[in-house]
């Protein structure tokens, strides 16, 4: 499987087709049984390349955990890792918010927010910190059809400024605009 | 009954006029205590927080120990601690028998299963996504370990207000490494005991009291914070 930069990826399959598994081998979050990463013709171990990729690779759960404390905040999360200044981070946040139109809740506790306004602020806490590669799990399941063509349109619009998407998900993969949809079937991609 | 009246009364005003040999009582009784707590209380949090997270052989049998571990008498732990420091025991060379020290050590001890049986299930009451969350988004191991933390404090904030009132009202195991001497280890349980034992009641009833609406305190806090962890869900 190969993931080229500003890609869109689409990987399809059903539920239990090894889709989440996958994502989550390649976020660093739990180690293959076998099989070599590869970057610029470089073979790396999994552990090479997770090290190599801890602050370039996000992965957003299916259903995204939000920390106890209010969105701002959980979108400042990943950027207190970037050594930036408070007045950069806060600039940052305030246009990301904006990006997601979740201006109007910064203050608010993320637990208290809808399904659709939690998966949003996921999206943007992903998005701050800039990723190299982007993995959404089922970035849509639950969803009503407001929020879901809201979170459409940010995940298109994510992809589109130049970050690598790969995006997991059992529905029609038509929605997000990929440039590749790649099937999966029982572990192994087709 | 009038004896139990006078006694109390009496009580009542050895702790409203400051009688310095209560009230210093009482603070040697919070140093030890808080010191214990203080030190005891980072690596139970690894030890929860190991038991809660990783997988290892043998850890079912570890957290069976650690939860058995909780009914430990405090006069056993002071008997084991005893021989350990006595003057020709292994570790009798640092002559810490009858100090704050030992009596901190036993404290320590006490406190250890009850923070980590406490702290491991406030632990285990968060998903593992949150984890992956932290990580994902950059965090270290040790960041991410503050982060969880932080999202179940109220439970931790009730391990550690519980193993304080367990360790400030434990009797055997300060009395056994502590002796009971005035002025230097003598601390709110082993004064009762002692002073009930000569007779004294009303300085038995002040301490007493002091315990009382100490647990009250401790009990009330609890409560508080249950109620904020459990408003969260």
């Amino acid at each position: 499987m190969v993931i080229r930069k500003g890609e869109c990826v689409v990987i399809h399959g059903d539920n239990g087709a090894g889709k989440t598994t996958l994502l989550k081998i390649l976020a660093g979050l739990i180690p293959p049984d076998q099989g070599i990463f590869s970057l610029n013709g470089r073979d790396l171990t999994w552990r090479q390349a997770f090290r190599q990729f801890r602050n370039e690779v996000v992965y957003l759960h299916q259903t995204p955990y939000l920390f106890d404390r209010s969105v701002e905040d959980n979108v400042a999360y990943g950027l207190k890792f970037q050594k930036q200044g408070r007045a950069q981070v806060h600039e940052k946040v305030e246009t990301a918010l904006e990006w997601a139109g979740l201006s109007n809740l910064a203050k608010r506790n993320a637990r208290d927010l809808s399904g659709g306004e939690k998966q949003r602020v996921a999206l943007t806490r992903a998005r701050i910190i800039v990723p190299k590669l982007l993995l959404l799990d089922e970035p849509t399941t639950a969803m009503d059809n407001v929020s879901r063509e809201h979170a459409f349109s940010l995940i298109r619009d994510l992809a589109n400024s130049g970050n690598s998407v790969c995006i997991a998900t059992h529905e029609s993969a038509k929605s997000y605009q990929a440039q590749r949809v790649v099937e999966i079937e029982q572990g192994k991609l087709c | 009954m009038e004896s139990l009246v006078g006694a109390s009364a009496e009580a009542l005003k050895l702790l409203l006029t400051g009688d310095p040999e209560i009230w210093e009582i009482v603070g040697i009784s919070f140093l030890v205590s808080f010191r214990a707590i203080l030190f005891i209380v980072p690596p139970a949090m690894i030890v929860a927080f190991v038991l809660a997270f990783s997988e290892f052989p043998g850890r079912p049998y570890v957290i069976t120990i650690v939860n058995s571990m909780i009914a430990l008498p405090a006069v056993v732990v002071g008997l084991l601690l005893y021989m350990l420091l006595y003057s020709s025991g292994p570790f009798g060379g640092w002559r810490l028998l009858f100090t704050q020290t030992a009596m901190v050590i036993g404290q320590m001890i006490l406190a250890f299963p009850l923070l980590v049986a406490m702290s491991h299930v406030a632990l285990q009451s968060i998903d593992l996504t949150a984890w992956q969350t932290a990580r994902t988004l950059g965090a270290g191991k040790i960041w991410a370990m503050f982060t969880i933390m932080r999202e179940v404090r109220f439970g931790l904030i009730a391990a550690i207000v519980t193993a304080f009132g367990r360790v400030v009202s434990e009797v055997g195991c300060s009395i056994m490494v502590g002796g009971n001497i005035l002025h230097h280890t003598r601390n709110i349980p082993t004064a009762i005991a002692l002073e009930t034992s000569k007779g004294h009641f009303e300085q038995g009833i002040a301490l007493g009291v002091v315990l009382i609406t100490l647990a009250l305190v401790l009990n009330f806090t609890i409560a508080i914070f249950r109620g904020r962890d459990m408003a969260r869900y």
